[in-house]
């Protein structure tokens, strides 16, 4: 029986709480135009854990503090010459091949340098969804407690900041949370995967949302809904739970496109029907 | 004169080696409408984004404590992925009930519970005005506000900015291609290219018969359009240099 296994059991806890942080946050994501800095933040993480490893430090803590800086120095980064982009994709890979290279190194990690790129998220340990459970609930609460100023830094863009509403100390503690979730995330579904968990439910989430608010809900919901969904996936064809997780919140994503499609065009062709009656 | 609002002292920005402003100082003083013009890459929106802190410049900008500036950019990017009603957007800036006073004002009231993006381009800036305008601001910054307006709702929005100028005593800082408007509603024109090239009381140059004569001939450059006094002459190579005997 499936519902009887410990480590599933742990495993949708820790990837639906997860998925359901990334959500909101992941909507801030998507408006600001930000995924690929996130990526970038990502591969980073996956550095500050091979780091981490080096030194003799906890894993997340490399993760989520090489991940916090790099998110911040890379955001203030790029000027007339060097676009941000630029400089942000660079330095993100070279993160990604170092830590790569770094963790390869290391005999006692090498098996699970897929998990590192793909997730783990079958082998967490009570501790480790103890963490991510802290973590997740900690970026949504902030988040929630910062939702005004961060919506208006992220629809008023210029305007804001130009006003002293943006504020440089929402627009850090964005990248923190951004950071803590990709770090807490790479046990998960690994620093290759996770920015999916921050881009997918959001965009599956906006055909149905007619507010700001509605979409950071909506996302959440679709982030937490892709854990179980794709473990049931992984249980049943033996396949990777990481990538399942993430082509789950894939099909949630395209399941909400066509249903809002027809949903249209049902209501399109009543209402003509109507106009003709 | 009364303290400015703000005052932006030798104002330089570079991109790399290349000058976009060089020591440019300007000030904007309560109920003054101060209008800057000229050509395209000339500085304008940059000499904006460099006195409310957007661009990195070197130079010195004094705010008056506590100035509540109302800015309208030049660009404002929405994001279809973002649903937002006009009155959400609003919300986020200014009280209901003041955000539904200036929405009337600039004349888009039933554009209200309408998506963001759903907005005409003349809608969205009527929609910016709004905006700016609600928060009652000791400072209006407009960055060529009448993007997509069209030539009568234009005049109408200028009447009411000098309007809203009148009623709570903000200055106003314009960046503005219609010269026409600019010299009907300008206290003070600043011509800008890299650096000032001159400043002219706006009221002047409108009696002057010479400013009619002049705008018939729109061919002419938009920076000979209206009278001033040069401070300084124009080399070939384009630098400023000292005026000839003054």
């Amino acid at each position: 029986m499936i519902f009887m296994d410990d480590f599933l059991w742990r495993a949708a806890l820790g990837a639906a709480l997860l998925g359901a942080a990334a959500g909101p946050i992941g909507c801030f994501v998507l408006w600001r135009r930000m995924a690929y800095l996130g990526e970038s933040v990502a591969h980073m993480g996956l550095l500050g854990a091979g780091l981490g490893l080096l030194i003799g430090i906890n894993v997340l803590v490399g993760t989520a503090a090489l991940a916090i800086v790099a998110a911040l120095v890379m955001a203030r980064a790029g000027d007339r010459t060097i676009p941000a982009g630029t400089f942000v994709g660079i330095v993100g890979h070279m993160g990604l091949a170092l830590g790569f290279i770094l963790l390869a190194t290391m005999e006692n990690v090498r098996a699970d340098l897929l998990g590192y790129l793909f997730g783990d998220v079958l082998a967490l340990s009570a501790s480790d969804v103890t963490a991510i459970a802290a973590a997740s609930l900690g970026v949504l609460a902030v988040t929630a407690l910062l939702w005004r100023p961060l919506l208006r830094a992220a629809v008023g863009g210029d305007i804001a900041a130009a006003e002293g509403k943006g504020g440089r100390l929402v627009q850090t503690a964005f990248l923190v949370l951004v950071a803590l979730l990709v770090a807490f995330g790479l046990k998960v579904v690994g620093a290759l995967l996770i920015v999916a968990l921050l881009i997918i439910p959001p965009a599956a989430a906006r055909p149905f949302a007619r507010t700001p608010e509605a979409m950071a809900v909506l996302a959440a919901i679709a982030g937490a809904l892709a854990a179980p969904l794709g473990l049931a996936a992984a249980y049943a064809t033996d396949a990777p739970a990481g990538p399942c997780i993430v082509l789950a919140a894939g099909a949630i994503f395209a399941a909400s496109v066509l249903g809002s499609r027809l949903w249209q065009t049902f209501a399109r062709s009543r209402r003509d029907s109507f106009d003709l009656s | 004169m009364n303290d400015p609002l703000i005052a932006a002292d030798r104002l330089s920005v570079y991109a790399g080696d290349t000058h976009i402003l060089d020591r440019v100082s300007l000030a904007v003083h309560p109920r003054e409408i101060v209008t800057l013009i000229g050509p395209n890459g000339s500085g304008k929106t940059t000499l904006l984004k460099a006195i409310l802190g957007l661009v990195p410049a070197k130079g010195e900008v004094k705010r008056r404590p506590g100035l509540k500036i109302g800015y309208v950019p030049q660009q404002f990017d929405r994001d279809t992925s973002l649903p937002i009603t006009v009155a959400g957007f609003l919300a986020l800036f200014a009280p209901a009930k003041a955000a539904d006073t200036a929405l009337a004002r600039v004349g888009i009231s039933q554009a209200k519970n309408r998506q963001l993006g759903a907005l005409s381009g003349g809608e969205l800036a009527r929609m910016l005005l709004a905006r700016a305008i609600a928060g009652r601001p000791d400072l209006l910054v407009l960055d060529e506000p009448m993007a997509g307006v069209d030539v009568t709702g234009e005049a109408a929005l200028y009447h009411l900015i000098a309007e809203i100028r009148d009623e709570i005593g903000c200055g106003v800082l314009l960046v503005s291609h219609d010269l026409h408007v600019v010299m009907a509603q300008a206290d003070r024109v600043v011509c800008l290219n890299r650096h000032i090239c001159c400043e002219g009381d706006a009221h002047a140059v409108v009696r002057d018969p010479a400013f009619l004569q002049l705008f018939g001939a729109r061919a002419a450059s938009e920076l000979a359009l209206y009278a001033h006094h040069h401070d300084h002459a124009h080399p070939p190579s384009g630098e400023a240099g000292p005026a000839p005997n003054g």
